[in-house]
């Protein structure tokens, strides 16, 4: 099989500098790594001090537990659930995986067992020991009717109990006894039923990586997502949920001299225009994940911009259950409708490569054209429209409400009607849109899709496959594909059946894909740290900052 | 005056002779009979509300069961919270839950009693801060302009005015934030949290208030400037004092001031009920962490019992505006303290 | 948004005693009073005529549908006089469409106001007692009825539409005209040439056409005017939260929601809906003052 190689050109963005151009190697399945720009001069590090971190109210300024189990918005609190928990295992500069609570891991030669070692002497900041068992008791939340009832358990290929009679084939069980076991104090093994080389990339930003202090869980189970306990650098000292979050260092924290701040401070803001004035009146030193292109422009010329690559493109979701895009050709018709090249020179900049594919160049398996992809074809799409009679429906197109994602909705929209199709528009904040979504009633999203690993939660499964909640297709085939793409250790293979799995989607129309976002992160200048002024592969979207590692040097 | 005359109307049309010779004192009467009249209002209130958020619909034992509940459960559920009936008996089972002070539990599970306990205060702060700092303003710039009728002071006040009551709070808070936080750091651009020092308390709430306030200050410029411009040149007492040698500025804050604040009065109550749009609003563009922010959020989330609760406050804030504005108003004026021809 | 009550309007001083004044004097106030109608009554005029009639004499760009290529450009650019937003739809075509939803719904909403409201208010002070008693009631819990929740309980539940919207407002116009009517009937009741009629055995109907409608009409336009310019903020302050007008229909409310997001970069796209929205209330509540003025209202 073809190694994979992806160069990046510089694009017309005033700030991304470097070309990188990086090669996959066929043993792991993560150290590949493309890398982003480096800032050209790094502050100084400093221990002390702190900063406040601005958050997004559409996305990730929008929490109501800190709860692993019960946290629906999921990935886009990472930067808070990693701040208090820290994580298993940490995606780190370089796509290297970086041990955090857990040391170690192993795969049996059949890729289906997998051993994970726990770092020894960790404490939870309620002074709980954090074992193998503190990590069993949290899996067996996650997996168990707490996560299955919040639609989160993760997705683990074990043996589940088995289904009550009479329910929907794919209904998600606990865990069988035996599936997951605590081989000694600091040793868990999972024992996978498929092959699956890819548990330790899914476990990035998946509420399994998020241990939480078992005492504390069992004192106050209704409570503990508002004043939750964990191992990580940071421990909370006040949470007011959408609004702001306030943690200080864990004197216990088990990272000597870490973390190199005293203290952060979460606060919500409106969006990336209040999070640009906010900066400037000096309110907080780090924006994550703007993305208007003007205000971009705008930062560039007082604060620090780091260009992460991208891993998760811009997609279109259609919903092949219900009308109108349960009909391929329907599905088609969208397909040829759609240039997105004008969109992205005049409303991105131009910043952003184009894809066709849920890979981006940040991540491994990175494909931007797929063979068979029906492009741009205002002809056949007017033909189309006639024969599927979509010029006759009105059809919802939805996103979440961020100004980017909404202004691309609406160019969208725009191009549609010029052939003939009638769209009403719909966004929603976070907590709304995973509604919309439950709802099961939605025609058309443009959402994000894609991760590090195509393999992991937020990934390609998320969006595409027939299990999960925030997908528009259910097809056993591309489960297979997907499914066989995590499979496997060689890397090689995996990218092999991700290409034709994207050559599936593409055959069957299942969905667009535009371009890779790729998150600024704006911080002042004397910010330093993995993501803020060195490039960080995103796991999903925006980059997992390591806040043990951030530091705030004012002076420098 | 119009106004006096509706309020002693006002106060008149409900009540019939023998409350009247039970009640006794005038000042007792009015505040029993406004009272009384408050609670229908309160009930209308929160009832309209019920009825028209039938509409929506209810996610409520989806939200507590979770994604994978059947169809089956979801209704058993719903019959169990009583969550199919009518929304008449609905709001009857909310009534009674009330009236025992238990507001009833957000969708995401916590209580509508500790979600309003934790975001109220903010509200209330910013509401008085507002209410508080335009009235004063507006006194000062009222007396300085009807010192003299058509001066530059007056023309001023007019053409301040005139602003104030046209511009949008919306509007006029992204111009605060360009010029007074983003240009000129004097106050933070976002008021998330207030602090725990009074300066703190200050910068986070003034431009918020002011945003609010600036709209309320110009009603009350324009209604005192007119007052009290009427009472020098028309009523007889003024021209007495005047006549008798009394320095024209004693007259004016003495006198006419004096009597011009009845009417403003039972205005600022009567305007309470159009402040929730406002305070909604300018709490999300700041991000104030009040309940107008929770409402909205509420709102999109479908949460019926927040948004109950919300309103019911909302409501009451209204109801107790009057009630103070008349109370105030009863208890001040002479000639319904001691009683008038007409009452 | 606060809401200025008909007892607080009050108009700018009384002019002097005539005998005590020049000729010149006098001209000039003439002059005052008649620039204080004309100016803002020319400007309304101008934005209904510019929201109205100007796209039917002259074909404006799409005020929902742009093109991409064409987006952020400046005002004054060709083709589009107020420039184009970040997806490429012309500002102004948007300013025009945005109008005239604002007009339509302030000048709906206001007449289902004044028609109802006044009914209830004049019933209520005309017939007193109980009726005006329990018709009050009304009025009251209509007042203390948060119309915002209202319009946007009604827009989350059956979607956002222009109808929607001017009945959640008339939730509010209702009982502000209501008290209006009611304060100026009772007023108007106690004259003596109301009981006059009365006792001449004129009938209730009768009188309150002949006699009490016409003397509080000008009290009811005066505060109509008023009224229009708060129904158009409030209509732009709920399409400013999106539970208004849906996009992509243009209104100013959402054009200056979504202008803010980009306001740094960007101020024109806040400043220019600002604008217009200003002057055409400013407009309103001057020729409201200028008539309450000629007609001697208090």
């Amino acid at each position: 099989m073809s190694m994979r190689t992806a160069c990046i050109a510089g694009a017309a963005a005033l700030v991304v500098t470097a070309a990188a151009c990086s090669s996959s190697s066929s043993n792991s399945s993560s150290n590949v790594s493309p890398t982003g720009s480096q800032l050209s001069s790094q502050p100084t590090q400093k221990t002390g001090g702190s900063i406040t971190v601005l958050e997004s109210n559409g996305y990730s300024g929008s929490w109501s537990t800190l709860d692993p189990a019960q946290n629906k918005e999921g990935a886009a609190t990472q930067d808070y659930m990693t701040a208090i928990y820290g994580q298993l295992f940490e995606l780190g500069t370089g796509g290297k995986i970086v041990p955090d609570l857990a040391t170690g891991y192993s795969f049996s030669p059949d890729a289906k067992t997998v051993t994970i070692t726990l770092r020894q002497g960790v404490k939870f900041t309620d002074g709980t020991p954090f074992n193998a068992q503190a990590v069993y008791t949290n899996w067996e939340r996650d997996l168990g009717p707490i996560g299955i009832k919040n639609g989160l358990n993760p997705p683990f290929l074990i043996k589940e109990l088995p289904a009550p009679k009479g329910s929907p084939p794919g209904t998600p069980e606990p865990p069988a006894p035996g599936a997951i076991q605590v081989t000694g104090p600091y040793t868990i093994v999972v024992h996978q039923s498929v092959p699956n080389g890819a548990f330790i990339d899914q476990l990035f930003d998946s509420i399994a990586t998020w241990i939480a202090s078992p005492t504390a869980l069992a004192k106050d189970p209704t409570g503990f997502g508002q004043n939750p306990v964990g191992a990580g650098p940071f421990e909370v000292v006040s949470n007011v949920p959408n609004s702001q979050l306030v943690v200080k260092k864990n004197p216990g924290y088990w990272e000597a001299g870490h973390p190199l701040l005293d203290q952060i401070t979460f606060k919500t803001v409106g969006g990336d225009e209040a999070a640009y004035e906010a900066l400037l009146a000096n309110e907080g030193q780090v924006y994550e994940n703007m993305s208007t292109t003007d205000l971009i422009n705008e930062s560039a010329s007082h604060f620090e911009v780091e260009n992460n690559l991208g891993t998760s493109p811009y997609d279109l979701q259609l919903n092949t259950s219900i009308a109108p895009f349960n009909n391929p050709k329907a599905r088609q018709a969208i397909y040829a409708a759609t240039n997105f090249t004008p969109i992205l020179q005049h409303l991105f900049g131009s910043r952003y490569p184009v894809t066709e594919s849920f890979t981006g160049p940040g991540g491994i398996c990175y494909e931007p054209t797929v063979p068979g992809y029906q492009g741009y074809d205002p002809t056949l799409a007017k033909k189309l429209i006639q024969e599927t009679g979509l010029n006759k429906v009105t059809f919802q197109l939805g996103t979440i409400s961020i100004q980017t994602a909404q202004n691309a909705m609406e160019a969208l929209r725009t191009e549609w009607e010029a052939v003939g199709l009638h769209v009403t528009v719909q966004s929603w904040p976070l907590q709304g849109l995973i509604a919309a979504f439950e709802g099961k009633k939605w025609q058309s999203m443009v959402q994000t899709a894609g991760a590090y690993d195509p393999a992991s939660g937020v990934g390609v499964g998320f969006r595409f496959n027939s299990q999960s909640p925030f997908s528009g297709v259910h097809d056993p085939k591309l489960d297979a594909l997907l499914q066989n793409a995590a499979g496997s250790t060689s890397l090689a293979t995996r990218c092999s059946y991700y290409d034709q799995a994207a050559e599936y989607i593409a055959k069957n129309y299942y969905g667009p894909f535009y371009f890779t976002f790729s998150p600024a992160n704006i911080s002042v200048h004397g910010v330093g740290g993995p993501g803020l002024s060195t490039p960080l592969a995103s796991v999903a979207v925006v980059p997992t900052i390591p806040w043990e590692d951030v530091y705030y040097n004012p002076g420098s | 005056m119009a106004l006096v005359q509706q309020i002693q109307l006002q106060g008149d049309s409900g009540a019939r002779g023998s409350a009247r010779r039970i009640a006794g004192s005038p000042v007792l009467r009015v505040v029993g009979r406004r009272l009384l009249s408050a609670i229908p209002v309160l009930i209308g209130v929160t009832f309209l509300t019920f009825a028209v958020m039938s509409t929506l619909p209810n996610d409520t034992a989806q939200a507590i069961l979770g994604l994978q509940a059947t169809p089956g459960q979801v209704a058993a559920l719903n019959h169990t919270l009583g969550l199919d009936q009518p929304f008449w008996l609905q709001y009857w089972h909310w009534l009674v839950k009330v009236l025992h002070g238990n507001l009833g539990t957000t969708l995401e599970g916590g209580s509508v009693n500790h979600e309003l306990a934790v975001h109220l205060p903010a509200t209330l702060e910013l509401l008085a801060y507002a209410l508080v700092v335009s009235l004063l303003l507006a006194i000062i710039m009222a007396v300085l302009a009807a010192r003299k009728p058509n001066g530059i002071m007056d023309r001023i006040s007019l053409a301040i005015s005139m602003l104030g009551l046209s511009t949008a709070p919306y509007a006029f808070a992204f111009l605060l934030i360009v010029v007074f936080a983003v240009k000129l750091p004097w106050f933070p651009v976002i008021s998330t949290s207030l602090g725990s020092t009074p300066v703190s308390w200050f910068k986070a709430l003034t431009l918020p208030a002011a945003a609010i306030g600036f709209g309320l200050f110009a009603i009350y410029t324009r209604l005192l400037r007119a007052d009290i411009v009427e009472q020098m040149q028309r009523e007889d007492y003024i021209v007495t004092a005047k006549a008798k040698g009394l320095a024209p500025w004693r007259v004016l804050i003495k006198h006419a001031l004096r009597n011009s604040l009845f009417t403003l009065i039972t205005v600022i109550g009567l305007n309470l009920g159009g402040l929730v749009g406002a305070v909604a609003i300018i709490e999300t563009v700041f991000q104030v962490p009040g309940i107008g922010n929770d409402l909205l959020t509420g709102i999109g989330n479908h949460d019926l019992p927040l948004i109950e609760g919300i309103v019911l406050v909302f409501a009451l804030v209204t109801v107790l505006g009057n009630l103070l504005a008349d109370l105030a108003y009863a208890v001040l004026d002479p000639r319904i303290r001691y009683g008038s021809s007409t009452s | 948004m606060a809401v200025p009550l008909p007892e607080t309007l009050a108009t700018p001083a009384p002019p002097s005693l005539p005998s005590l004044v020049s000729s010149r004097h006098l001209r000039a106030q003439r002059l005052g009073r008649t620039l204080r109608f004309w100016v803002p009554a020319g400007f309304l005029i101008l934005m209904l005529g510019m929201c109205f009639l100007w796209p039917l004499v002259y074909k404006l760009p799409s005020p929902t549908n742009g093109n991409i290529i064409y987006n952020n450009e400046a005002p004054f650019s060709p083709g589009h006089w107020l420039g184009t937003n970040q997806l490429g739809v012309d500002q102004f075509s948007q300013i025009v469409y945005g109008g005239q939803v604002a007009f339509e719904v302030s000048a709906a909403t206001t007449a289902i106001g004044m028609v109802i409201g006044c009914t209830i208010g004049v019933v209520a002070g005309y017939a007193g007692g109980w009726v005006d008693a329990v018709l009050s009631r009304v009025l009251d819990v209509l007042i203390a009825f948060p119309a915002l929740v209202l319009a946007l309980v009604i827009a989350e539940g059956l979607g956002p539409s222009e109808i929607h919207v001017i009945i959640a407002l008339s939730v509010f116009a209702i009982p502000a005209f209501g008290r209006v009517s009611r304060g100026a009937t009772i007023v108007v009741r106690g004259l003596p040439f109301m009981t006059a009629a009365r006792l001449a055995g004129t009938r209730g109907w009768r009188i309150i056409a002949r006699h009490v409608l016409p003397n509080i009409m000008p009290g009811i336009v005066t505060f109509s005017l008023l009224g229009i310019g708060i129904v158009i903020i409030l209509e732009g302050a709920l399409d400013f939260l999106g539970y208004g007008i849906p996009l992509p229909k243009a209104s100013w409310g959402s054009m200056i929601a979504q202008g803010q997001q980009i306001m740094t970069a960007q101020p024109e796209y806040v400043l220019i809906p600002s604008l217009f929205l200003l002057v055409t209330v400013v407009s309103l509540n001057m020729l409201g003052d200028a008539l309450r003025e000629r007609w001697g209202v208090r």
